[in-house]
């Protein structure tokens, strides 16, 4: 854990509290100057008005009120939320035996299987992302086999440019995130406690349920948090594979400043999206803590 | 063994199967990518045509493409530097515990959770509406540290965080100032990990896309001159791009990764 440290003597801490404010203090302005004045200014021109000749400050609710009183933009939130929730559930059903399988490994051929999982994952995502046009398309090799095989006569038009594609997608390229986290906590996972249940009479299932799920529950916590905040702030995904049909709410908000120049009414739409994303955030950090979910169990 | 009462060899075959498919399902289509690089057909489709290398040769023919990878290269540089000296800044003040700790974690987490496309249109409302000139060493570059700062930091602070501090403390009780410890003692045994901190902080740059869009100025990255392409037809030498950028950012992560397993190793002896 973060938090502990082992005591030191209060002459040595005394020394050393100077040089804590020169080292942090570069990374801390940073982050305020960049990261987090920019984040408040938003939520300040969300309430302001932008028109045709830009956007000028004044104090009113109208964009949020404009986004609550339009059924397309509520439902576009709502599919978002919802093919957020399906992928985060279908990255932890896809990463978790996988995940199992990495921390039995041992040694060698541990690090080499770990490498392999991860190097697909430090690629650009534009790339994994894109690479499924080809392979899906109508002219894509799926159906081509398919065609020359004789299995099909014409090309399947439901591969490509639907909400499916899109979980498809969005599970290729984030499932690490989930991978991952549980890995390091099943890794972590005390194997005599196993032992001991099995000889006590415990079946497979029960040992799952029981011991293995409570106890890399963390783990799986916050793959959920990680894979969720992605999925729900997509962008690239949808517009690649979704279609025009498929849209979600980081096409909604791009538009708003590549498209329509509306940036006040943007600048809501993501108050809008963070709001959402935070809840679940801190729902899912009450229950193991929010350091616990990025920076891990620690040591 | 102690856990394999749990599972009989039948699992262990399900199990196998399963991360087979995996890794065929993650693989495949960069293999694929790999295959249509090298083919001699005008469509980014079967049948392949035969081996060519023109896709490639292509690349170098088109000078915006070039300059947005060397764009894309020397801002992974100068980013992945930047992020890596204030993550090692945290990293060093983190192993106090001070008032603010807390709190300054929160803070650092705030690139992560916040979603990439709204790290992108705070940095546009913000310079935009402030005047700040948009470039890749301006907006972009500010961009990119804010992406990369706290990957850095969840990299480089669990390194730092392991080493046995007797040996500084030692050497601060002998008189030895806090900055030549610094250098003769927490250089050394952090170096790998430096270096593989500053390598993951290029990847993550060298592909960043989205917070990158919004706050572009005249030049462009590489993943944004890929985007232009991506959107209209897929041109056949597409697979030839895609494969050059993926072989830059898997060597430095790979070697990123090696060097870092290296310094796992030494601290474990020492």
């Amino acid at each position: 854990m973060l938090a502990r440290s082992p005591s030191t003597m209060p002459m040595t801490k005394d020394r050393w509290r100077p040089s804590i404010i020169w080292l942090t203090l570069p990374a801390a302005v940073w982050l305020v100057l960049f990261a987090l004045a920019p984040l408040a200014f938003m939520i300040v021109m969300s309430t302001w008005t932008s028109n045709i000749f830009g956007t000028t400050a004044t104090w009113t609710f109208d964009n949020y009120r404009r986004f609550a009183e339009e059924p397309l933009y509520v439902s576009v939130l709502f599919t978002t939320v919802r093919v957020a929730l399906i992928c985060t559930v279908v990255s932890l059903v896809v990463s978790y035996p996988l995940a199992w399988f990495l921390a039995e490994r041992k040694g060698r051929a541990k690090a080499i299987f770990l490498i392999l999982v991860f190097l697909p994952f430090w690629t650009s995502y534009l790339i994994r992302t894109f690479v499924w046009l080809p392979i899906l398309g109508r002219t894509g090799i799926i159906n081509d086999v398919l065609l020359r095989a004789g299995i099909i006569e014409r090309p399947l038009e439901w591969l490509l440019y639907n909400e499916g594609t899109i979980y498809f997608g969005l599970v290729y390229v984030y499932t690490l995130f989930m991978t991952l986290p549980i890995y390091v906590s099943l890794d972590r996972l005390d194997r005599s406690l196993i032992a001991a249940a099995a000889d006590l009479g415990a079946t497979p299932v029960r040992i799952f349920w029981r011991i293995v799920l409570p106890l890399s529950l963390p783990g799986v916590v916050s793959g959920c948090v990680m894979v969720f905040l992605l999925s729900a702030g997509a962008f690239v995904t949808p517009q690649l594979l979704g279609g025009p049909s498929a849209i979600m709410f980081g096409n909604l908000i791009a538009s708003q400043f590549l498209a329509n120049n509306n940036w006040a009414f943007g600048a809501a739409l993501s108050v809008i999206l963070i709001g959402v994303v935070m809840m679940f955030v801190f729902v899912a950090g009450r229950r193991i803590g929010l350091q616990r979910i990025f920076v891990g169990e620690g040591r | 063994m102690a856990s394999r009462s749990m599972h009989s060899s039948r699992w262990d075959a399900v199990l196998w199967a399963y991360v087979i498919t995996f890794f065929v399902v993650l693989y495949g289509p960069l293999l694929i990518l790999v295959a249509f690089s090298f083919n001699d057909a005008e469509v980014v489709a079967l049948p392949f045509r035969g081996f060519t290398l023109k896709w490639y040769w292509a690349i170098f023919a088109m000078p915006e493409l070039v300059s947005s990878l060397v764009n894309s290269f020397v801002l992974g540089a100068i980013a992945g530097a930047i992020a890596t000296a204030l993550a090692l800044g945290l990293a060093l003040g983190f192993r106090r515990d001070f008032r603010l700790k807390p709190l300054l974690l929160r803070l650092i987490l705030v690139p992560i959770i916040v979603p990439g496309i709204i790290g992108g249109v705070v940095l546009l409302l913000f310079f935009g509406y402030f005047g700040m000139p948009f470039g890749l060493y301006t907006t972009v570059l500010i961009a990119h540290i804010n992406w990369t700062l706290p990957f850095a930091f969840l990299t480089l602070y669990p390194r730092l965080h392991r080493f046995d501090r007797s040996i500084e403390e030692a050497a601060m009780d002998l008189g030895a100032r806090p900055f030549t410890v610094f250098r003769r003692i927490v250089l050394p045994m952090i170096k790998p990990a430096l270096y593989a901190t500053f390598l993951f902080s290029f990847t993550l740059s060298f592909d960043e896309f989205i917070r990158t869009i919004f706050v572009l100025g005249g030049e462009r990255t590489v993943p944004v001159h890929v985007w232009s392409l991506v959107i209209g037809e897929i041109a056949p030498f597409l697979p030839a791009v895609g494969v050059v950028i993926m072989v830059i950012s898997v060597s430095a992560s790979l070697i990123g990764l090696l060097v870092s397993a290296q310094g796992d190793r030494v601290a474990a002896q020492s």
